[in-house]
């Protein structure tokens, strides 16, 4: 003679089951590590370092830079200006795409899409969207000017030496 | 008695090579109809296509074959990248010497390296006209929708592929082109930066961004595109094959005679006149079901209805044999005559005048050099998002599975905008771009 079987479960409509309550947890641990693993993947891949050049460096001594110069530092990405007692430096990397915008007659002029730039660096034509920063420069204490790249001045802030 | 054991042997021994064949092809070439569709799905690889196939898929005008081809690229891409990677080093100190390597020292490294280069240029065109190919048919209409945009992904990626690929042999050509392309990602609102910076792993084209190159181009690209590329060809099964033009005849006259087993699905359903449709249903209501019913369209096997299917073996077997067979003669034959480029090593005080990016990049360089944020993010996302949409904007279901069909007369004047426009743009940004950008005459 056989017995029917008992539902595992009874229908009980809306109320909160073990079951449901145990599908609800796991569910959210399940979702929630998911949205962790890639987090912490996003986390990984963001290095911590660079291995490039620094940011702030040393050009040596302001006599090094006759007055009038415009002395473009294609490795460090910035060009030396200097006008009579004043010093600045202006980026050369290019406000469009990052390439490096060469010293022209009137100014600066970009090879990779025809942007061009006026001695202080303000866009005259092309596709540059801004103008070129200038960076801070100080004296260190052994008399050497320094830049600093990770400090944008406002254009035509010079430093006397 | 030892004599029989000898005997024994010897027999076993002389059926040896037999033996060892037919355990692994279990049918012998077939010769019947039976043994057609039993050598189909008897073979790892050829159970992958259908035992029997439409001859609307068959033909070459339709097709063009370039799905295969698109494939067939990647298979060699694979293949030569592989081959590449024993000589390779993504380092800035060594991966120029290594190009040298290739054409100086290494047995047929010029070959690979040539084969590697416009196999690669041949895909990214080919997957294109592949699109341009299932856009003209009307082949993205419901049930395909899906696999459409799994297409586009399809070429986000070999795109992609492309452009990490560029920058490995570290000369001039490579580091312009990825400092150019990188800079156009810098521009997207909100993460742009950080898409940037995560891509390149500094904040200027290094031996970082050469690792990170590196390695989504040799492992993470191509196994989302091995992926990507599987469900798409799954999926053509499953959508019921190549798209066709919907056969009148292949409607039963008389629905209601019971000698008619018909197994289809809404799809062709809708597609036919609602005459038609109605006549269906009575039929659909006591529809037989078999393991086919689970996949949507229409069937071959349709009773006393005309039969256009034809067996894959030997049909489509030697159909795909043919366009593999061209593609790899069309890639040997590029590559003997014409090397891969190979310009100066990096040097990063002096920017080539111009500095291009790779043909296909071209006219997105175009739209750039009038605005950066526009031409490089805004109008390309766009255009992405609008080619992810197309089977959800155009629901018509007229004019499937024929080139140039009247009924998509606007849905095709479009598209083809949108692609003359392109070529265009590559055409300018390739030969009426000079110095500086300046627009210069290419005779």
């Amino acid at each position: 003679m056989k017995t029917p079987v008992k539902p595992a479960i009874e229908e009980t409509g809306d109320a909160v089951t073990r079951r449901k309550a145990l599908s609800w947890l796991s569910g959210f641990g399940l979702f929630g590590s998911l949205i962790i693993t890639v987090f912490s993947n996003l986390i990984f891949i963001k290095p911590r370092a660079t291995y490039g050049q620094p940011n702030r460096f040393s050009i040596g001594k302001p006599e090094d830079f006759p007055s009038g110069a415009r002395v473009s530092l294609d490795a460090r990405r910035v060009c030396i200006v200097r006008d009579g007692d004043k010093v600045a430096a202006i980026s050369t990397t290019c406000t469009h795409l990052g390439c490096i915008v060469s010293v022209s007659e009137t100014g600066f002029a970009c090879p990779c899409h025809g942007s061009h730039y006026d001695q202080d660096g303000n866009v005259t034509g092309g596709p540059a969207p801004r103008a070129l920063p200038w960076f801070q420069v100080s004296l260190a204490p052994n008399g050497e000017i320094e830049v600093d790249k990770d400090t944008e001045i406002e254009a035509g802030n010079y430093l006397r030496v | 008695m030892s004599n029989q054991t000898t005997s024994r042997s010897w027999k076993s021994l002389l059926d040896l090579p037999e033996n060892v064949w037919r355990s692994i092809f279990r049918n012998p070439l077939p010769s019947s109809d039976l043994g057609r569709a039993s050598t189909s799905f008897t073979n790892f690889f050829l159970h992958l296509h259908p035992v029997k196939v439409h001859r609307n898929s068959l033909r070459a005008t339709y097709t063009l074959g370039l799905g295969l081809i698109s494939f067939f690229l990647f298979f060699i891409l694979v293949v030569t990248g592989i081959l590449l990677m024993f000589y390779y080093v993504p380092s800035t100190t060594q991966a120029y010497d290594r190009m040298l390597d290739l054409r100086g020292t290494v047995a047929f490294g010029i070959f690979l390296r040539n084969m590697h280069r416009w196999s690669a240029h041949g895909m990214v065109a080919v997957v294109f006209l592949h699109m341009c190919r299932v856009f003209l048919t009307g082949s993205y209409k419901p049930p395909r929708e899906f696999n459409w945009v799994i297409g586009v992904l399809l070429l986000l990626v070999t795109l992609f592929m492309s452009f990490t690929g560029y920058l490995l042999p570290w000369d001039q050509l490579a580091f312009w082109a990825i400092t150019v392309g990188s800079s156009i990602a810098g521009y997207a609102p909100l993460v742009g930066k950080q898409v940037k910076f995560i891509l390149l792993g500094d904040t200027t084209v290094g031996q970082e961004a050469l690792l990170r190159f590196y390695v989504l181009h040799v492992a993470v690209l191509p196994v989302v595109l091995s992926l990507l590329a599987a469900i798409h060809f799954w999926r053509i099964r499953k959508d019921g094959g190549l798209s066709r033009p919907v056969e009148e005849d292949a409607l039963p006259a008389d629905a209601s005679s019971p000698s008619v087993e018909i197994v289809q699905g809404p799809a062709v359903v809708m597609a036919s006149s609602p005459a038609a449709a109605a006549a269906a249903a009575p039929v659909l209501q006591k529809r037989h079901y078999g393991i086919q019913g689970l996949v949507r369209g229409p069937f071959t096997k349709i009773g006393n209805v005309p039969d256009r299917s034809v067996f894959a073996w030997p049909n489509l077997f030697m159909a795909e044999l043919v366009v593999f067979l061209i593609t790899v003669a069309g890639v040997l034959l590029v590559s003997l005559l014409f090397n891969a480029p190979l310009e100066q090593p990096v040097n990063i005080m002096h920017p080539p005048n111009p500095a291009k990016a790779p043909w296909y990049f071209l006219g997105l360089q175009e739209q750039v050099s009038y605005s950066a944020f526009w031409g490089g993010v805004g109008i390309p996302t766009i255009e992405v998002l609008l080619l992810l949409l197309v089977p959800y904007i155009d629901r018509k279901v007229a004019g499937v599975g024929r080139w140039f069909a009247r009924e998509r007369l606007l849905a095709n004047f479009l598209f083809l905008t949108f692609v003359i426009v392109n070529i265009v743009l590559i055409i300018v940004g390739t030969f009426f771009r000079g110095p500086n950008w300046e627009f210069v005459s290419p005779w």
